[in-house]
């Protein structure tokens, strides 16, 4: 395996004396997609949180491409931020309602020096519409006139506007509906493979993360339960609670359904 | 007018009317009045408010002075016109210094650290506790009394309500999924906070900012009228109020015309303030149905 | 189903008032649900499920409903606002997706769980024993103490759990179950279904569940509504919609679901403007 994009090493976080993150360790290499599962309170956002320098964790290691996150001063974290970027679970709540799609998608250019010129800006920004399905009509509308998957959209199509080598995606489907999520899913794996984008992948729908990611890591109270390839964790889970997990999730079968061992 | 023309206004109309209820809808219409009074109060008043006509003394209303006149025999509606050209600016340079000085003080507490939060706090519960008459009593003994000292003293006074207001409303909003947004984009500060947080935070202030006019004049109108305001021969309204209080009895209408306007025109802001207060909340919106 | 009906809906229309005149949200649905039989409601937000099912009991003051809702018989649109009441928390209860939202929070959890029945005339003293009872088989561990408890105090799952307690202690005969596991984790998930399965059968109660997701569908209810845009677009039983959908916006929504064990190389379908399934870009 080539050199980790992403290293995090023992992050430890407490939050009002009570542990969130209790020494969670993985890597994700470039192109890689790695979920992150676990239930509510697992911690599987406070770890997207560190990753991006949100929250600051008690201690442990972050390394994004072998650069030390955590350590970065102002000027060298800016640069980090252009090389991870983050989209968030809810699409509502996500982009900011008084600025147009134009300056949305536009502000991480001018912010990081990328595209001083308005025009330049603008025409960019066009061209991230398309990239995730939309087209440049839709420049110059705000937030509240598209619906929650087109905000999605437009939070990805900032997120690539930097060229981003990691994307952190925090449940971005679990708030959309079952065909929304599907188009944005496609939209995420045809991005992986066109752009070579790494992505950690935070969600509590296991077969999204099934449909998703390459590797599965598996949360509970704080710590990894688990880690391993999809094949591992759905087909030959090593820990019982991802067993436990998986038997819980409901199977769009009926016939299947009634089969499966009920979980008490 | 031509057929457009009317036609536009009548469509202007139905929408006003449609869109706002009648009582705030009057209420709204004394507030552009007052307004209107004092930016062209002196072209349309009818007499020289301020010309001593000792003859024409404590007249009662009548078509020559429809208010009556005062002790000095000046005409009263010319007075009570004139008027809000002194009450209200100044109620606004109170307005707009606490707002300025409010915000800036709230939002540095907000968005500082621990300690400076704690720091300006305490010190805006300071000025919350001095009492304005008291300050303006001060004031006015150091700088001699007038208008300037009760818009001195009533700005050090008010700004503090906008300061634990901006401190809120700011709060509430920097934890706002999009400022973690712009955050993770590498927005830097400056920007984060001016086209990020404070845009979003303060897009209600204005509704208290209306509902304290009229709080604002009745307090700079208080000043005066027990005489650490605007001085006697001012038609400020406080004033007015002040000057012909003795002669109540006999000639009512040189204190009632100044008071009703007073009393008007504060009800007046009260009322759009709460009315924007209500159409800016979908709750409040929701329960009033 | 050979059986009268407990509910029977016919042709059930809802509007809203806006100032642009009535907005209708749900243009004619037809359902039936037999006794102890469970019925799911499936669709995508806007699709008027939530609605509809909060039209069967009345719920919205604003609404303007039209067709007939009749629960044994009783045509529930013409009763007077008074009898609605007794109807609803007493022949038919129901659970909303927020546990909190739903639970007073300052009101312990016993006397909650008790106030339907309480409100019935039952005697104090038997009240609380059947809500303890309740709770007991509801699976909230020690309940005798618990309910003494406020709802901060419980967990989410556990507060569904009283919300279920609260909504089936008068024993109705219908519950109206709308996205009852939404805000639960998997598990927890699993384990309110699971047990709401087990209450309607010893009790020969019906079920009506509002949900968005498919996947719980197909282990839980016996026949399913899928509605689109206020309208029903399929009916019938769970094999059959599962198995054979014959509307293309069910199969199309069958297909969007990615599925543990499924094709991972493929896009998930997409569905069309019409309805229809399109094969992903």
């Amino acid at each position: 395996m080539s050199e980790p994009l992403l290293q995090v090493r023992d992050l430890v976080k407490t939050f009002g004396g009570r542990p969130v993150l209790a020494g969670v360790s993985f890597d994700v290499a470039p192109g890689e997609v790695l979920g992150l599962v676990g239930e509510s309170g697992s911690g599987k956002s406070t770890t997207a949180r560190c990753v991006t320098r949100l929250t600051r964790p008690d201690s442990g290691q972050i390394l994004l491409g072998g650069r030390d996150v955590l350590a970065a001063g102002r000027r060298e974290l800016r640069a980090l931020r252009a090389d991870m970027q983050m989209v968030f679970q809810d699409p509502y709540a996500s982009l900011n309602p008084r600025m147009t799609v134009a300056e949305l998608i536009g502000e991480p250019l001018l912010v990081h020096g990328l595209e001083p010129d308005r025009r330049r800006r603008r025409e960019r920004a066009a061209e991230l519409l398309e990239t995730v399905g939309m087209t440049a009509e839709h420049l110059d509308r705000h937030p509240r006139s598209f619906s929650g998957g087109q905000r999605q959209r437009i939070s990805i199509a900032r997120a690539l506007a930097v060229e981003p080598r990691l994307l952190i995606c925090d449940e971005p489907v679990s708030s959309l509906d079952v065909s929304v999520q599907a188009q944005v899913l496609n939209l995420l794996r045809d991005l992986r493979e066109r752009l070579g984008l790494s992505i950690l992948f935070i969600a509590h729908d296991l077969a999204v993360v099934y449909y998703l990611c390459d590797r599965v890591a598996v949360m509970l109270g704080g710590e990894l339960a688990e880690i391993g390839t999809r094949e591992q964790i759905y087909g030959d889970p090593a820990h019982p609670y991802t067993r436990s997990l998986l038997d819980a999730v409901p199977v769009p079968d009926p016939a299947l359904a009634r089969q499966r061992p009920s979980s008490t | 007018m031509s057929a457009t023309t009317t036609g536009i206004a009548t469509g202007v109309a139905a929408r006003i009317r449609h869109r706002v209820p009648f009582v705030e809808g009057a209420a709204l219409a004394v507030a552009v009045v007052v307004v209107a009074m004092a930016a062209v109060g002196p072209l349309v008043a009818p007499h020289d408010p301020y010309a001593v006509n000792l003859t024409d003394a404590l007249l009662p209303p009548s078509a020559e002075h429809w208010f009556g006149t005062d002790a000095n025999g000046r005409d009263v509606l010319s007075r009570v016109l004139h008027g809000a050209r002194v009450t209200l600016p100044a109620t606004l340079v109170v307005i707009a210094a606490s707002t300025v000085i409010g915000v800036l003080i709230g939002t540095v507490a907000a968005l500082g650290g621990k300690v400076v939060d704690e720091v300006l706090m305490r010190i805006t519960d300071i000025g919350l506790s001095l009492p304005a008459i008291i300050l303006a009593l001060g004031l006015s003994a150091a700088l001699g009394p007038g208008l300037s000292s009760a818009v001195i003293a009533l700005s050090v006074t008010w700004w503090p309500g906008y300061a634990r207001l901006a401190r809120t409303l700011v709060r509430e909003v920097k934890d706002a999924e999009y400022v973690d947004a712009a955050r993770v984009l590498g927005v830097p500060q400056g920007r984060l906070i001016f086209r990020h947080i404070l845009p979003n935070a303060l897009n209600t202030l204005y509704v208290q900012t209306t509902v304290d006019v009229g709080a604002v004049m009745l307090v700079i109108s208080g000043l005066s009228f027990i005489g650490v305001g605007a001085q006697v021969p001012s038609a400020e309204w406080g004033a007015m109020i002040a000057g012909e209080a003795n002669n109540l009895t006999n000639a009512w209408w040189a204190v009632a015309f100044p008071g009703l306007a007073l009393l008007l025109t504060a009800l007046a802001f009260n009322l759009v303030g709460d009315w924007l207060r209500v159409r800016n909340d979908p709750t409040i919106r929701r329960e009033a149905r | 189903m050979s059986t009268d009906p407990l509910l029977r809906v016919r042709d059930l229309r809802v509007s809203y008032p806006t100032p642009a005149g009535p907005a209708q949200v749900v243009h004619g649905v037809d359902l039936d649900l037999a006794p102890g039989e469970r019925v799911a409601l499936v669709g995508e937000s806007g699709s008027g499920k939530s609605v509809t099912a909060r039209a069967v009991l009345r719920l919205d003051p604003d609404a303007r409903l039209s067709g007939r809702i009749e629960l044994e018989g009783v045509d529930l649109l013409k009763l007077p606002p008074r009898r609605m009441r007794e109807i609803r928390g007493g022949r038919v209860g129901l659970v909303f997706q927020d546990p909190l939202a739903s639970l007073n929070p300052v009101m312990t959890i016993g006397r909650q769980v008790m106030q339907p029945l309480l409100i019935r005339g039952v005697p104090r003293k038997v009240a609380r024993r059947r809500a303890v009872d309740l709770l007991e088989r509801l699976g909230v561990r020690d309940a005798e103490h618990r309910a003494d408890d406020y709802p901060h105090q419980f967990s989410g799952g556990m507060r569904q759990r009283v919300v279920i307690a609260i909504a089936v202690i008068a024993e109705p005969a219908l519950l109206i179950a709308d996205e009852p596991t939404t805000a639960l984790d998997v598990r927890v998930q699993a384990r309110v279904l699971e047990l709401l399965r087990e209450l309607a059968d010893e009790r020969g109660m019906s079920i009506l569940l509002i949900t968005h997701d498919l996947g719980i569908v197909a282990g839980f209810a016996q026949r399913a509504v899928v509605m689109r845009h206020g309208r029903p677009v399929e009916t019938g039983t769970v094999e059959q919609i599962y198995t054979a959908p014959r509307d293309p916006y069910t199969k199309a929504l069958l297909a969007a679901v990615p599925r543990i064990g499924g094709d991972v190389t493929r896009p998930l379908a997409v569905i069309g403007a019409a309805g229809e399934e399109k094969e992903g870009s």
